[in-house]
């Protein structure tokens, strides 16, 4: 056998070859990577301008965000009334449809409720069994056929007169019927008392959205149609997508001005589209590389790397914890029917056993807003309730073994700065009240002496190796149901919360599952204890009646049967449903809604039925290169999170960079 | 002949069908043995959009979807309802994108993983095969040790890990290839040199992610197999019978290494139909691999069923396929 030689020559060629590539592209300075790390970035030169999105789509005329759906399958389905419908984060709901009232997580553009095609706020009779809406008027499709309340009438009467559509059980439940006394009015006549029915018509993430009467009464089958194209009530109209549901393309329309968002003004992007963006490395070499205007969620290390590396790239706040608190509070929720967490005493002394620090410092790297009590730290909450109720929580106390206990951290957050500031520095604020709006207020104590005295109280034990046991002398086991890679953030706040009581001496352990397995065991209460969220706030506005209401224990059910709408905690308390009650029979910006919160807070506080942890915080990332005046803390104007509806208002703030 | 049809043929056409029967049967049980419940995440997901939840108005819904997914009745009627759809090529409804068929996501996700794998896998099986069987004859060339060395190095390399550098080196850092999709934005599908250049030009850090890894594992198999084939009686013979060293190499070490990489690649073709799917993930590829993913995040069971029989299908067939044809590779199969 001899050596082979034919190709040595051609194959040293090519290795040459390949290494000087490779010299080449060691020696490259990456395309638009990792930017210098001060000073301003330049704005896009003219040149720029002549780059394009796609064919006769000039890049500085469009804004680019994240549709956090991703790939959407089948791309050319847009009936956003069918349950299940992927195309709602497109662009859809945010740039095409409308809805009645809109409530702002934050500030709000011009105050938090916004009457969008509603000429004002809805009217109510006296008893709650009528409610009348005013249509503004001039408000026109993008096929140029006017908005009307035929609409109105014609949305709601398909969908209550349609199984299956996504609001059919509700209209069916509360509508009796409706009358048009003219063109622009509706009345609605309700089959019991509802104070809060305009709630179905009031966008907080998404709302039931109008639908044209025009276009859907000539399907034979409305829950099939995919609307396709969608006829726009927004200020922009569908231009192209992908067939692949990997981009879709908006442009303004030429009429927009016969739309409700030009009560704010011209939106500014001529062109928007929505892409998937893929996983979190790639979102950050997409706005690095400019290429991705808005992001909509990151991991908390990617939101690292871009403060370090891309000075264009903001966040809700400005450092460090950069992210938007979301009106949502991941919690522990326990099953308030399983033996040992039936007990107040258990389930605060379970609280007491979580570090709050590790928690945030595990899920969050620090950058958490944690709270305290059972409404989330964002929007207006701390005004209406995290103020108002400091010098109540400082003198909260807990009754263990006869003596009072002042279970309430107020220092937590400063703490978990102090923390965050080891691996970050000087990104993370030092000013107490700064840390206090972006990190969040107290927390409860972590406490495990006063734990111990609380389980004892409670009748559980120790065995001889030192775990907990139920007062039946049983082991006291807790399998916490958690996210798993969808939201690591979850996942790994909840693999913290398990060490922490473990620690304690509780046979805890970490159950993650699917998203799917975890609402349906949730639903049947299959489950001891659960980090989740079953708490979500309007954000801009007190009223708490959106999760409260299913608390009732109207809509209780036990373990076995899935519960109703958000009560999976399966808490029941005649002192709660009173407060439901009383805020149920108030008009919903009556100020004696905020007592009656601040009421249930203090229930919830003392009964601790499920255990709040923080709000849920999303790392929205917008890119100042070829846009600027986005949503911030600062400027508070709506939330910068690209698949909620409220973002439209974004789009007539927002304005191009100085051309250089 | 009639002993190879009787012997030979039938049992394998047989074996088939049982094969697909099973297959399809199991891939029927399994997702109603999960825990998951598709109605109930639609519930779940309606509940989350609104404030209105009454005990009534969840109940209603939940019968609506329950009927129209076609999942009531009990589990008997709902198997052989689904071998009725089945034969008449109708997989059914998504219950994630209802209405839209099971058959038209499938149909609109399979020529993008077919054209990507199906490319990836002969290349990567072709070059792999071919630089074994040279390095399992020229044992001494410096040149096929240092591709053997490569191979190792690579080989154990995760494929999307693999995707991850190719993207972060030629797409970010040099910006020579596109970040992802199968095209750019704004472009439709179309049959024109312009759009199949671009696709190319798009598929290509995909398809390298495979095909490098890939290489590896074929070459390393196909190596160890030549390398024991150069030591047997007919190639000493016909080196001593002084044939030229192609010939040797070519028609007696590669061809008789060959067969059981032919095997392998048999069952690599039938597996593409699952497509790639963290690869497709990382390029945002519209392939099989993403439409899979979806379909379990979402708990949907018709895309799940049809998405696996596509698979066993195309594994079935494949198998069968090399059954029929390896008589023409095998002269010993022949002779049985």
């Amino acid at each position: 056998m001899q050596p082979y030689k034919y190709s040595r020559r051609a194959f040293l060629a090519q290795l040459g070859l390949v290494t000087a590539g490779g010299v080449l592209a060691a020696c490259a300075q990456p395309a638009a990577g990792p930017a210098a790390t001060t000073g301003q970035q330049a704005a896009p030169a003219a040149g720029a301008g002549a780059a394009e999105v796609a064919p006769g789509v000039p890049r500085t005329e469009t804004l680019i965000l994240e549709n956090p759906t991703g790939r959407v399958v089948p791309a050319d389905d847009f009936n956003r009334w069918r349950p299940g419908i992927q195309s709602a984060s497109t662009g859809l709901q945010q740039l095409a449809l409308d809805a009645l009232w809109y409530i702002d997580p934050d500030a709000g553009i011009d105050g938090v409720w916004d009457n969008s095609l509603a000429a004002e706020k809805p009217i109510y009779n006296e008893d709650f069994t009528q409610m009348t809406v005013k249509l503004r008027q001039g408000i026109y499709w993008s096929d140029g056929v006017e908005f009307t309340a035929d609409d109105l009438i014609y949305t709601v009467d398909i969908q209550k007169n349609t199984p299956g559509l996504a609001y059919s059980g509700q209209f069916a439940k509360y509508v009796d019927h409706m009358e048009k006394p003219d063109d622009y009015t509706v009345v609605f006549h309700l089959t019991e008392p509802n104070s809060r029915f305009h709630g179905l018509f009031t966008v907080r993430w998404s709302a039931c959205f109008m639908m044209p009467k025009h276009i859907f009464e000539q399907q034979e089958d409305v829950v099939a149609f995919t609307f396709n194209p969608p006829v726009s009530l927004g200020p922009y109209v569908l231009k192209d997508f992908d067939p692949n549901g990997n981009w879709y393309l908006w442009e303004r329309r030429e009429d927009w001005e016969r739309t409700t968002l030009a009560r704010f003004g011209m939106p500014a992007p001529k062109y928007a589209m929505y892409v998937a963006p893929g996983p979190s490395d790639k979102k950050v070499m997409g706005q690095t590389s400019h290429d991705l205007d808005v992001i909509h969620d990151i991991a908390p290390e990617g939101m690292i790397t871009l403060a370090r590396t891309n000075p264009t790239s903001r966040g809700w706040f400005k450092s460090f914890p950069w992210a938007h608190p979301d009106p949502t509070l991941p919690s522990v929720i326990y099953n308030n029917e399983k033996p040992g967490l039936n007990n107040r005493d258990v389930r605060w002394a379970l609280t007491l056993a979580i570090d709050i620090v590790r928690v945030a410092m595990a899920s969050y790297r620090g950058a958490a807003t944690i709270s305290a009590i059972h409404v989330p730290p964002t929007g207006l909450y701390p005004q209406y309730y995290f103020d108002p109720l400091q010098d109540w929580l400082h003198d909260f106390t807990l009754d263990i073994g006869g003596e009072a206990y002042k279970p309430y951290d107020p220092d937590a957050s400063l703490r978990i700065a102090d923390e965050a500031r080891k691996a970050l520095g000087d990104m993370v604020p030092t000013d107490v009240n700064e840390i206090r709006k972006a990190i969040g207020y107290g927390w409860w104590k972590y406490d495990l002496d006063a734990a111990e005295r609380l389980m004892l109280q409670a009748g559980c034990s120790r065995d001889a190796n030192g775990m907990w046991l139920l007062p039946n002398g049983e082991p006291f086991k807790i399998a916490l149901l958690a996210e798993g890679e969808t939201r690591p953030v979850m996942n790994r706040g909840a693999a913290m919360i398990v060490e922490n009581w473990k620690e304690f001496g509780i046979d805890a352990s970490l159950d993650v599952r699917d998203n799917a397995s975890r609402a349906r065991l949730a639903l049947l209460g299959e489950f001891d204890a659960e980090f989740g969220w079953t708490i979500e706030t309007w954000g801009g506005h007190p009223d708490l009646f959106f999760f409260l209401e299913s608390w009732h224990s109207d809509f209780y059910r036990p373990t076995g049967e899935n519960a109703v709408g958000r009560n999976r905690m399966r808490w029941k308390h005649p002192e709660l449903d009173r407060i439901i009650e009383a805020i149920q029979r108030l008009d919903f910006d009556d100020p004696k809604g905020i007592e009656l919160g601040q009421e249930f807070i203090k229930l919830a506080a003392h009964e601790m039925p499920i255990t709040p942890i923080m709000s849920y915080n999303v790392f929205s990332v917008c890119d100042e290169y070829y846009w600027e005046g986005f949503p911030t803390a600062e400027n508070p104007y709506t939330n910068p999170v690209a698949n909620w509806a409220n973002t439209k208002y974004m789009f007539v703030k927002i304005r191009p960079k100085q051309q250089a | 002949m009639r002993k190879f049809i009787l012997g030979y043929l039938l049992p394998r056409i047989g074996q088939y069908f049982m094969v697909i029967f099973l297959g399809v049967t199991l891939t029927f049980i399994i997702p109603r043995f999960s825990p998951n419940d598709p109605v109930e995440r639609q519930v779940s997901q309606i509940m989350m959009s609104g404030s209105q939840v009454s005990p009534e108005a969840i109940e209603h819904l939940r019968e609506a979807l329950t009927e129209m997914y076609g999942l009531s009745g009990s589990p008997w009627q709902q198997y052989w309802a689904f071998w009725g759809r089945l034969l008449r090529g109708d997989l059914g409804p998504s219950l994630s994108t209802f209405p839209t068929p099971v058959t038209k996501l499938i149909a609109d996700a399979m020529p993008w993983t077919l054209g990507l794998l199906l490319t990836a896998v002969l290349i990567s099986w072709l070059l792999g095969n071919l630089l074994g069987g040279l390095a399992g004859y020229y044992t001494e060339s410096r040149i096929m040790r240092a591709i053997d060395v490569l191979s190792q190095a690579v080989r154990p390399i995760p494929y999307y890990i693999m995707a991850l550098v190719l993207l972060a080196v030629f797409a970010y850092y040099i910006p020579l290839f596109p970040f992802s999709g199968a095209y750019p934005p704004g472009t439709h599908v179309e049959w024109s040199l312009s759009f199949i250049l671009t696709v190319v030009r798009h598929s290509i850090l995909p398809a390298l992610s495979l095909i490098l890894v890939g290489i590896g594992g074929w070459f390393i198999g196909m190596r160890a197999l030549a390398s024991n084939i150069v030591s047997e009686d007919y190639v000493v013979y016909v080196e001593n019978a002084g044939l030229p060293e192609r010939t040797i190499v070519f028609n007696y070490v590669i061809r008789n290494a060959l067969l059981p990489q032919i095997t392998g690649l048999a069952l690599q073709l039938g597996l593409i139909f699952n497509g790639a799917l963290i690869m497709e993930v990382v390029f945002g590829y519209p392939g099989m691999g993403t439409l899979t993913l979806q379909a379990v995040m979402a708990n949907d069971y018709t895309l799940i069923m049809g998405i696996t029989i596509f698979s066993i299908i195309g594994v079935a067939t494949s198998v069968l396929i090399l059954d029929l044809i390896y008589p023409l590779f095998d002269p010993r199969v022949r002779h049985q």
